[in-house]
């Protein structure tokens, strides 16, 4: 691997990173919107009561967070902050911080996800596999198909109907959230199974919408691959199903759904949005959907400044790593 | 010469040594700040530890208490989340008492609505002089903060000088009622133990009820003098730290454990109150568990499955489901319509009376005129609600100025809907309707957004369209920055309630005044922007009249006839709290057959539920 092309790579990673926190900066900032008044005045809408005064705390809280300063220092404040990893003061969730806020949720999001990613992969991969072999069971071929049509559905409709056909009519699992109402956080066996039971149908709802589009991704390349030569020499020399399925098949059609699972899992940092909103999961999509409905600034600079440096990062390595794993790639076209 | 490319081998070997490296400098990286940290338990009995959320707070012991004993409710926070986590001090900015809090901090008196009702608590009695610029308090003996040290004059006096300084502090952060406190106050003492005095800049009747009675969500918290003398900033001073015991208040509850999920509130039997004899038992509520919010469907759903016992308030189709899908579940009314009770917040058409076309009040009287409110009240709340003519709550203490108001509303006729009488002052104003039935002035329609809270989802729409259908061009709609657009003038007409007005109409009167009047673009805490030099001198002479003066309804009168006649607010509808009360654990709740309090739970009362609530069993 030339280390010129390790120093480019490097090199146009921090030039994305850049571009895109920048955007990540003014966007927000597009709308006239105040988040602090906002913040205070849904409170003070909350009670009815809007206290006199109410304007002087507003200004006191934006000079706190260096509302007031000129937007072109405002840029650049966050820019040192975002390369020194300083997130900063949480608007909505203040005197806590975002790091805080965002070191909280994220367990909950990557232990969800990288989870469901991986079942959902591993099955995806399998069914879509299967669905293309042309001498699997019938029912891979023909039925497994139409029931992929769930996965066109969004996850959040899923979702919703999971929790009032599977939690509210049935009672057969909880209504949302991490866990019970009543139990406290530890680290309990009797707690983590209680977690477990609370991922179900959250992860579910992810599972069953995007097991699809690793099958049908599978299911292409399977089809590409059973028309090398090196399947026809194989079956031509007889060799059992299971071995031309998996070692010749599978095998080499693997190679885009991982460079998939790479990408995928630099995206579970930004969570599933909407699915954990509605299942109330705590998780980063949770967080994020808050901040985006009260314009805390800072909190979406900080998980979309981390979402941006993780998918970064994510193709950097696939982009070093891709040659190594199939030599049939090279570096520099040779 | 070596070949300057990596190889597969070599960045395998890399990889490895680099994933070694890692998993060496995790396992020697001491904890960062704030992380979750579980220490053991603190003793035999503790079931579960609480784990660190903040920096400050060490770990303690929580109890186990069993569900039958557990009060859950749901109310605030955001998505799902509390976002006021440790701010045990309730003037910390962003602080609430509305999670339950209240429970911590109990006032002078507390004030009951439905009974027009003082209820002396922290305060024996009280005394204004001659012409109400002094007010002396008499506070209760034996009455104790939660750290032992006894409440007393001291702590009344001291809280009052802490708004002052505040509020005259032009570098300080304000805090919650420093503003008026320091223009009205000039200084508290205490006298001695168990007398506190203060010192009025201007005749005052009002104080004792206005700020220093807990109503709803107004009432002064008095904060301890030993703690609190110490704290440089108060508003920024958070004030949580359950080993310390922190936050100190004199009521029978402490936060015991405090996540963005949950926040559990334990009894404490230590309680001043018991000790004293003032009340003769515990409240039965063991522990107080609040929730942070969820949609609408879920804690429908929640608190049909007994998963919560009570909730914010539903909208009229959702209360009426839960009620019909759970035996166990009243309201304020029972089982029956309407499902709730009247709130102090009576909702109106407010308009901005500075800019646009609803700065005519013959326009502000069409939309008065062209809305239906029966048909709004059968189409939207199907059936359910309560209309009004005026905007205060109809509650026992404002019956005598409803019934006063009587022969002016039949000259303002605010309930009217009156398609001809609307096109009459539109004409005076200048519309004429356009080829499409819309009303048109120099070329243009009077095209515009209703803004509103989502509390108004279920009538906004139909008001618009009734509007829409009478030749207004308007739309309801619910911006995220709502509050933001009133407050600056951007928007025209939206419907608000009022959180004024309880036991005499002054306070929402007074909203009314142009003290409150700021240029469009500049933000004001009352957005009518209306300004009446008359309507002002008169509610001058109200504010230094007390209530049961026979002058004070005289001037009510003059300020009516005035506010009628302009109309900057069109009265629609009271507004009621549809609040689910789930009795498989609990029973006791206030309601119609026994009214002892309006039943929102994140009123500064909670207080006065926790005491009547009994065990189901």
């Amino acid at each position: 691997m030339p280390l010129s092309y390790i120093v480019r790579r490097l090199l146009l990673v921090f030039l994305i990173i850049w571009s895109a926190a920048t955007l990540n900066f003014f966007i927000p900032k597009i709308t006239p919107r105040n988040p602090l008044r906002e913040k205070l005045m849904e409170q003070a809408s909350r009670s009815g009561y809007i206290p006199p005064g109410f304007e002087e705390m507003v200004q006191s809280y934006e000079k706190k967070f260096g509302l007031d300063q000129p937007l072109w220092k405002q840029y650049l404040t966050y820019m040192w902050d975002m390369a020194h990893f300083n997130l900063g003061y949480s608007i909505s969730g203040f005197p806590k911080t975002v790091g805080e806020l965002i070191g909280q949720a994220i367990w909950w999001t990557v232990g969800l996800l990288s989870l469901t990613t991986i079942i959902t992969f591993f099955i995806g991969t399998l069914l879509g596999a299967l669905m293309a072999w042309s001498r699997s069971n019938f029912i891979f071929r023909q039925v497994v198909p139409s029931l992929l049509v769930i996965s066109a559905m969004p996850a959040f409709i899923v979702g919703l109907l999971l929790i009032y056909f599977v939690a509210f009519k049935w009672k057969a699992l909880p209504l949302g959230g991490a866990f019970g109402a009543t139990t406290l956080q530890n680290w309990s066996v009797s707690f983590v199974l209680e977690v477990i039971k609370h991922a179900i149908l959250p992860a579910l709802a992810v599972m069953l919408t995007s097991v699809g589009g690793w099958a049908i991704g599978m299911r292409g390349m399977m089809v590409t691959v059973q028309g090398e030569d090196y399947m026809t020499f194989g079956e031509a020399k007889g060799l059992k199903n299971w071995r031309l399925f998996y070692k010749y098949a599978v095998r080499n059609a693997l190679l885009p759904q991982v460079t998939g699972l790479a990408i995928a899992f630099s995206y579970i940092v930004s969570g599933s949005v909407l699915v954990e909103v509605i299942f109330r999961y705590p998780g980063l999509g949770s967080l994020l959907a808050k901040a985006i409905r009260e314009l805390d600034y800072f909190m979406i600079y900080g998980i979309v400044f981390i979402l941006i440096v993780a998918i970064g990062i994510a193709m950097f390595i696939i982009d070093l790593i891709y040659p190594l794993l199939d030599p049939r790639i090279t570096y520099e076209g040779k | 010469m070596r070949d300057a490319n990596l190889n597969r081998r070599d960045f395998l070997r890399l990889s490895g040594l680099a994933s070694a490296g890692v998993v060496l400098a995790a396992c020697g990286t001491p904890p960062a700040p704030g992380s979750d940290a579980a220490a053991p338990a603190a003793d035999a009995g503790a079931s579960a530890v609480v784990t660190d959320t903040t920096a400050t707070t060490a770990a303690v012991a929580v109890k186990d208490v069993p569900r039958e004993k557990t009060l859950i409710i749901m109310f605030g926070g955001s998505q799902g989340q509390f976002i006021d986590v440790g701010l045990g001090n309730p003037y910390a900015t962003g602080a609430s008492h509305q999670m339950g809090n209240a429970a911590l901090w109990e006032p002078l008196y507390y004030y009951s609505a439905f009974a027009d009702e003082y209820i002396p608590w922290l305060a024996e009695s009280y005394e204004y002089n001659a012409d109400y610029t002094e007010l002396t308090i008499k506070t209760r003996s034996g009455a104790e903060w939660s750290d032992g040290t006894p409440f007393s004059a001291n702590d009344v006096a001291f809280t009052i000088n802490m708004l002052i300084t505040n509020g005259l502090d032009p570098d300080a952060a304000k805090i919650r009622n420093s503003t008026e406190v320091s223009k009205w106050v000039k200084a508290a003492t205490a006298v001695d133990d168990t007398t506190a005095k203060l010192v009025f800049n201007d005749p005052r009747p009002r104080f004792m009820f206005s700020h220093l009675s807990s109503k709803f969500d107004t009432g002064i918290y008095i904060v301890p003098e030993h703690i609190y003398k110490d704290v440089e900033d108060v508003s920024a001073y958070t004030g949580f730290d359950p080993a310390a015991g922190l936050p100190v208040g004199t009521g029978p509850y402490t936060i015991a454990a405090w996540t963005p999920q949950q926040k559990f509130i334990d009894r404490r039997d230590e309680w001043w109150a018991l000790k004293t004899g003032f009340v003769a038992e515990l409240p039965a509520v063991e522990r107080i568990l609040v929730l942070p919010t969820a949609d609408e469907t879920t804690m429908a759903q929640m608190v049909i499955n007994n998963e919560v016992d009570s909730s914010l308030s539903l909208l009229a189709t959702t209360i009426k489901q839960v009620v019909e899908q759970n035996d166990k579940i009243i309201t304020h009314t029972g089982r029956d319509l309407p499902f709730g009770y009247i709130d102090w917040w009576p909702t109106s058409f407010w308009f901005n009376c500075a800019e646009g076309a609803f700065a005519d009040k013959n326009v502000r009287w069409a939309v008065s005129y062209t809305i239906d409110r029966q048909q709004m009240l059968d189409v939207a709340l199907e059936g359910s609600g309560i209309l009004t003519t005026l905007p205060f709550p109809q509650y026992a203490g404002l019956e005598p100025f409803f019934e006063a108001a009587k022969p002016l509303l039949e000259k303002y006729n605010t309930a009217e809907h009156n398609l001809e009488k609307a096109a009459e002052r539109m004409a005076l104003a200048g519309y004429e309707k356009d080829g499409e039935g819309f009303w048109v002035k120099d070329g243009a329609r009077i095209e515009d957004i209703i803004g509103g809270w989502g509390v108004f989802a279920d009538i906004g729409p139909v008001l618009g369209e009734q509007l829409r259908q009478g030749g207004f061009a308007l739309d309801f709609q619910m911006p995220a920055d709502h509050g933001t657009q009133i407050s600056e003038g951007k928007e025209h007409i939206w419907l608000n309630g009022h959180g004024g007005s309880i036991n005499d109409p002054f306070d929402t009167l007074d909203m009314f005044t142009s003290k409150y009047y700021q240029p469009i673009g500049t933000p004001t805490t009352y957005n009518s922007r209306f300004q009446n030099a008359e309507y002002d001198a008169v509610l001058e002479e109200m504010a230094k009249v007390p209530s049961d003066d026979p002058a004070y309804m005289d001037l009510y009168l003059q300020a009516l006839e005035i506010f009628l006649d302009e109309l900057p607010d069109c009265p629609v509808q009271q507004f009621l709290h549809r609040i689910p009360y789930n009795q498989t654990y609990w029973t006791g709740w206030p309601t119609q057959d026994d009214p002892y309090v309006n039943g929102a739970f994140w009123h500064l009362t909670f207080p006065l539920i926790l005491q009547h609530l009994k065990p189901a069993a």
